[in-house]
């Protein structure tokens, strides 16, 4: 019963948000990176932040790689939507150095992992 | 002018004179018979919920049934709620042909879109309803167009039929993220650049998931997570007494108009 | 030439017209032509032509445009032109539509029920 279930889920006939098949979303998401890798430069530029170009690249990757396991369509296109849009926001100079220095989390202590420093952060 | 102001005045004087002299002679009456008749004595009438019009429902319901006559194929249900408000529940395919439907229709007109909202209801297949707001200024009546759609089912954008579908549109993709296909400028409208989520979906917690500070060292504002305390995040929200028992048989919920009946041959 | 009844409709953006006559039987032409091409049994399109030609009517009856405002009783002629030109954009729209035909997703079980609290998920 459950399994039919499951079926008639992964069937189902839903209304496409951008792209129709996998290759299409892939597109779209190659494409997506490829704009964010293009346009890193000028943001290192415009905002001032203490990153190398580099380092930015590495970051962009990183942020991508998050995502590979993402494998519905629909999920792609809007993770696409919402890096266009986040690409926009940082290429017209919406965003301010703060937003852009987020990606990084670099305030944020690390989780302690090993008993001792758990122990002693009184997790 | 002053002479004016003074023939108000005198006329305000008399009509109080007036009202004075009549309202002894009233309450007397008016005393007199329940005095008499003391079954069809009236009851205290509540001044605080104010009563359906029953002309006015019945124009709502036939106009209701009008509209789901037109369409058919688009139209699931139509129901009048809080009294005299009329509802029209479409299917998501049919949002545009429903607006413009009753934009430029003769008979409709409800050419002014008062407001869209958005509603969140996590345990529904299609957890999201988005409600539209229409006002006919021609035949002073407002209507709610309803649909659903979940977290990655696109809606089409009312903006083509009107233009002030843009903002609350984005209002809404802004706080459920409801995608709204064919929109022209779909991004952020009232959350900050880089800001997560959602915050009117039901899952979204009261506190958020990140709070923002000044960081002196650094010299700019700088983004951490929030750690609240476990006991914190459990909220009882259920109280043992009875909110409003006023209203417990106050006017249902929502009362669906019946489709026309085709005449029998 | 029609002699000039008002200098202004008093509406923002709505100019006198001149013919209003000619520009209403046009319309309302165009409209009837266009909802003839949908299924006789439609009923925006029954309701349509009925409401259309008895206006049609009232514009071949009132020379007068007082009379035929009167007539009508919606507003200035200026605004009747509007609501026919509104109409013809819709009717054709709807050609593409097909609102008539029958419904093209049911609303899933308990999508309108309300309050939601009363809803009972059956366990999984």
């Amino acid at each position: 019963m459950a399994g039919r279930e499951a079926i008639k889920r992964a069937v189902q006939q839903v209304r496409p948000i951008l792209s129709v098949d996998r290759e299409e979303a892939r597109k779209r998401a190659l494409n997506l990176y490829k704009a964010w890798y293009r346009q890193i430069p000028y943001i290192v530029m415009d905002y001032d932040i203490p990153m190398s170009v580099e380092q930015c690249r590495a970051k962009l990757r990183e942020e991508f790689v998050k995502q590979r396991h993402v494998t519905d369509i629909r999920v792609i296109d809007m993770l696409v939507i919402k890096g266009q849009m986040e690409l926009k926001e940082s290429v017209e100079i919406w965003k301010q150095k703060g937003h852009i220095m987020r990606y990084w989390k670099e305030s944020q202590d690390p989780k302690p992992t090993d008993f001792l420093s758990k122990f002693i952060q009184g997790v | 002018m002053s002479a004016l102001i003074r023939n108000l005045g005198v006329r305000i004087a008399s009509a109080g004179l007036a009202s004075k002299h009549v309202l002894p002679s009233v309450s007397a009456l008016s005393h007199r018979l329940s005095s008499t008749a003391a079954a069809d004595a009236k009851k205290p009438e509540k001044p605080t919920v104010r009563k359906p019009d029953a002309v006015a429902r019945t124009h709502l319901s036939d106009f209701g049934r009008y509209v789901a006559e037109c369409l058919p194929k688009y139209v699931q249900k139509v129901q009048l709620t809080a009294g005299d408000e009329l509802e029209v529940l479409i299917a998501p395919e049919g949002v545009v042909p429903v607006l413009q439907f009753l934009k430029d229709h003769h008979q409709a007109q409800f050419t002014n879109l008062v407001d869209i909202a958005g509603m969140d209801v996590p345990c529904r297949e299609n957890r999201f309803e988005v409600i539209y707001n229409l006002l006919s200024l021609r035949f002073n009546a407002r209507i709610r167009v309803k649909t659903y759609t979940d977290e990655l089912t696109p809606l089409d954008s009312a903006c083509e039929v009107h233009k002030a579908a843009n903002w609350y549109e984005r209002e809404i993709w802004d706080m459920y993220g409801v995608f709204f296909a064919n929109h022209p400028d779909l991004r952020r409208i009232l959350t900050d650049y880089g800001f997560e989520g959602h915050p009117q979906r039901r899952d979204f917690p009261l506190s958020g998931y990140v709070e923002l500070r000044y960081d002196d060292e650094k010299k700019r504002v700088v983004c951490e997570p929030l750690e609240l305390a476990q006991e914190f995040r459990k909220f009882d929200l259920a109280a043992p007494w009875e909110q409003f028992p006023n209203f417990r048989n106050a006017n249902p919920p929502a009362e669906v108009v019946q489709p026309a009946t085709p005449p029998k041959k | 030439m029609a002699k000039i009844l008002k200098a202004s409709t008093g509406l923002t953006g709505l100019a006198v017209s001149t013919n209003p006559h000619h520009t209403l039987c046009a319309l309302y032409g165009k409209i009837l032509r266009a909802v003839a091409k949908m299924p006789q049994e439609a009923s925006y399109r029954k309701y349509t032509e009925q409401l259309v030609k008895q206006r049609a009517d009232a514009v071949a009856k009132n020379k007068d445009i007082v009379a035929l405002e009167k007539a009508v009783g919606c507003g200035q002629v200026e605004e009747l032109i509007v609501q026919a030109e509104n109409e013809l954009i819709l009717a054709r729209k709807m050609l593409g539509w097909k609102p008539w035909e029958k419904l093209v997703q049911p609303a899933p079980a308990r999508q309108w029920d309300w309050p939601p609290a009363q809803i009972s998920e059956p366990k999984v």
